[in-house]
């Protein structure tokens, strides 16, 4: 008799489960109907690894350390940061949000029995999934191509940390777009928002430079915000180029996950009750 | 039992918006101090449906027909008064509230453009959760009902505009809804889509007993389809009741137009009736009151016109109509007690 409420709770989350994965699983078709997309998104790929190469090259003729990377070890990083801010694609959620909102078609979402921001979650998962088999193709074929020595961290638990912050700081990426996104409905417009976001994520993520070469002060910093656990320190604890921090980042961004869901929530339910969504 | 399924009462919904003066002072202006109106798109609406009824939601542009769908499917919040949809307020957004409706606006789509209609089906089965025996029923009563075998394996951005109208209708009743909110489902569409459409809708109303809320600026849709028509201008009901009866009373003209193939220039024997609207050598367009249409139509006749056409009245000259001559809501039977008193 006990088994049956802890039955009853593992029903509905299987079918929960499977209500979203059927949106993933939508979102992954929509993907394969667009072959250009693909195959460009696998030559950006191949294009950032080769001008790391020729940049990196230059930069480390007649030296042996750049801070504290090599050559090869530095390749690596970039190769890892780039497949993991390739595959950070939740930007278009609050454009997609922003600009239903504005047309007046956000409503395609208001109106069905699911969660709207479970949805987008699911959605970009589809996105990703897809992406990641090809991204993941191109940058093993040019790590032989270039017959790179990539450096991989030794112990498995600092792998399994990596991987953690990786998708937690993907939640937090999805989470973010989607408050951006809501914002419409009391803002009317988002890009200045968008803009401080993507200079911060882009500086802060580590995409431009990686964040190793800032001074000690700076990093303190930006260890405190949710963009250093994005794609930077997954990528050096994936390059086994620092372990210290993986429990600690871990925690860093689980809470800032958390942060972000409460202000989604109180935002949400106001935003939904004040929007007058009148004449559209 | 009470089968109220929809009941508003005094329902308002106030919504401000933005001014400025023409040119670019104004613009400069209005960085340093915004003027914003109160617009009122609902006024005070007490409306009350019955499970099973077809209602028909008829007024102008701007009227607020469609905020008062927003408003019972939870899309917005009320400013003020009371709503209750199967027993639920709609703006609290519950999943097993919106399990129970469906809206479909003529404008506004829920099918993959870039999919085929099976797989946005397969998408709908999940997210409501429809177990998969009444999902293939369902799918085949529609699909079946609306002939549309062909097309489920198509991309829908190939279909034609009827095509997928027809899709969303299926989508959308895929579920069964007790509620199907239509905002302009034949906007667009040529005669003989909407016609289809029209014919789907009566059945669905007629076979599973589906409440229906239609909104259309088509008089057609309305006269076929909603024994019930509620009329709305500026916000405020104005007329509530049978739709046979808002139209024997307020719908008074008929339009005809008669274009010749050489100019014609003929008096004609009961002018009295008649309102010569546009006057052109060959072409010349006659409003009459609807009863006298015939005596027109056959005086015509006799000067072996080319083309003759007879129009209704639109929607928009029946709720101008109503509105000048009422001053409060007319309900229906109710409101030809009063005026014969």
């Amino acid at each position: 008799m006990r088994a049956q409420p802890a039955q009853k709770i593992w029903r509905v989350s299987m079918r929960k489960a499977k209500k979203y994965w059927e949106i993933t699983k939508t979102y992954m078709k929509t993907q394969l109907v667009w072959r250009a997309d693909v195959i460009f998104n696998m030559i950006f790929t191949i294009t950032r690894i080769l001008f790391a190469y020729l940049l990196w090259g230059i930069i480390f003729q007649g030296k042996e350390m750049v801070g504290a990377f090599t050559f090869h070890g530095m390749l690596s990083y970039y190769i890892v940061s780039s497949f993991l801010s390739q595959l950070e694609m939740s930007g278009g959620i609050s454009s997609e949000i922003h600009d239903r909102i504005r047309n007046g078609t956000f409503s395609k979402y208001m109106v069905i029995p699911a969660g709207i921001e479970l949805y987008f979650m699911a959605m970009e998962l589809g996105v990703v999934l897809f992406y990641l088999a090809f991204d993941l193709i191109a940058a093993v074929v040019w790590i032989f191509i270039f017959r790179i020595q990539f450096v991989f961290a030794a112990e498995w638990s600092v792998v399994v940390c990596a991987v953690v912050m990786a998708v937690l700081g993907m939640v937090f990426m999805v989470q973010l777009n989607y408050y951006l996104g809501l914002l419409t409905l009391k803002y009317q417009g988002i890009g200045t928002f968008l803009m401080i976001k993507n200079n911060l994520v882009s500086l802060i993520a580590g995409s431009i430079v990686p964040l190793a070469l800032f001074p000690e002060t700076v990093i303190r910093i930006m260890r405190l915000l949710p963009f250093y656990y994005v794609t930077y320190l997954p990528s050096m604890l994936l390059t086994g180029m620092c372990r210290d921090e993986a429990l600690r980042g871990i925690a860093v961004i689980g809470c800032w996950c958390v942060i972000i869901q409460l202000v989604i929530w109180i935002t949400q339910k106001k935003y939904f009750r004040t929007y007058d969504g009148v004449g559209i | 039992m009470n089968s109220t399924i929809i009941n508003t009462d005094n329902l308002v919904k106030t919504y401000r918006r933005y001014k400025k003066q023409e040119g670019i002072r104004g613009s400069i202006a209005s960085l340093i101090k915004r003027i914003y109106e109160e617009k009122t798109a609902v006024d005070h609406i007490s409306l009350s449906v019955q499970a099973g009824e077809f209602v028909g939601l008829i007024g102008p542009n701007g009227a607020g027909k469609t905020t008062l769908i927003k408003m019972l499917t939870g899309i917005i919040a009320p400013t003020a008064g009371a709503v209750d949809v199967m027993g639920y307020y709609p703006n609290d957004l519950k999943n097993e509230f919106k399990k129970q409706y469906a809206v479909v606006m003529g404008q506004k789509s829920q099918l993959f453009f870039e999919l085929t209609v099976n797989d946005t089906l397969r998408l709908f089965k999940e997210i409501y959760e429809i177990p998969e025996d009444t999902f293939q029923a369902n799918k085949n009563y529609f699909v079946k009902l609306f002939g549309v075998e062909d097309l489920m394996d198509v991309q829908v951005r190939t279909m034609s505009l009827g095509e997928r109208m027809k899709m969303e209708l299926i989508v959308a009743l895929l579920h069964n809804p007790r509620i199907l909110f239509l905002d302009e489902p034949t906007i667009g569409l040529d005669v003989i889509a909407s016609k289809q459409i029209r014919s789907f809708l009566r059945e669905i109303n007629e076979e599973k007993g589906t409440t229906i809320l239609l909104t259309s600026h088509y008089i057609e849709d309305i006269k076929t389809l909603c024994r019930r028509t509620v009329v709305i201008n500026h916000g405020a009901k104005i007329y509530d009741g049978a739709t046979d009866e808002l139209f024997d009373r307020y719908q008074r003209n008929k339009k005809i137009t008669v274009t010749y193939d050489s100019p014609a220039d003929h008096t004609l024997r009961a002018s009295a009736h008649v309102n010569l609207v546009l006057n052109e050598p060959y072409k010349k367009v006659y409003e009459t009151p609807k009863e006298h249409a015939k005596y027109l139509f056959a005086e015509l006749m006799e000067h072996e016109p080319k083309d003759i056409v007879v129009e209704e009245e639109e929607i928009g000259i029946v709720v101008e109509r109503i509105y000048h001559e009422e001053g409060t809501v007319c309900e229906g039977a109710a409101c030809a007690e009063d005026m014969e008193g």
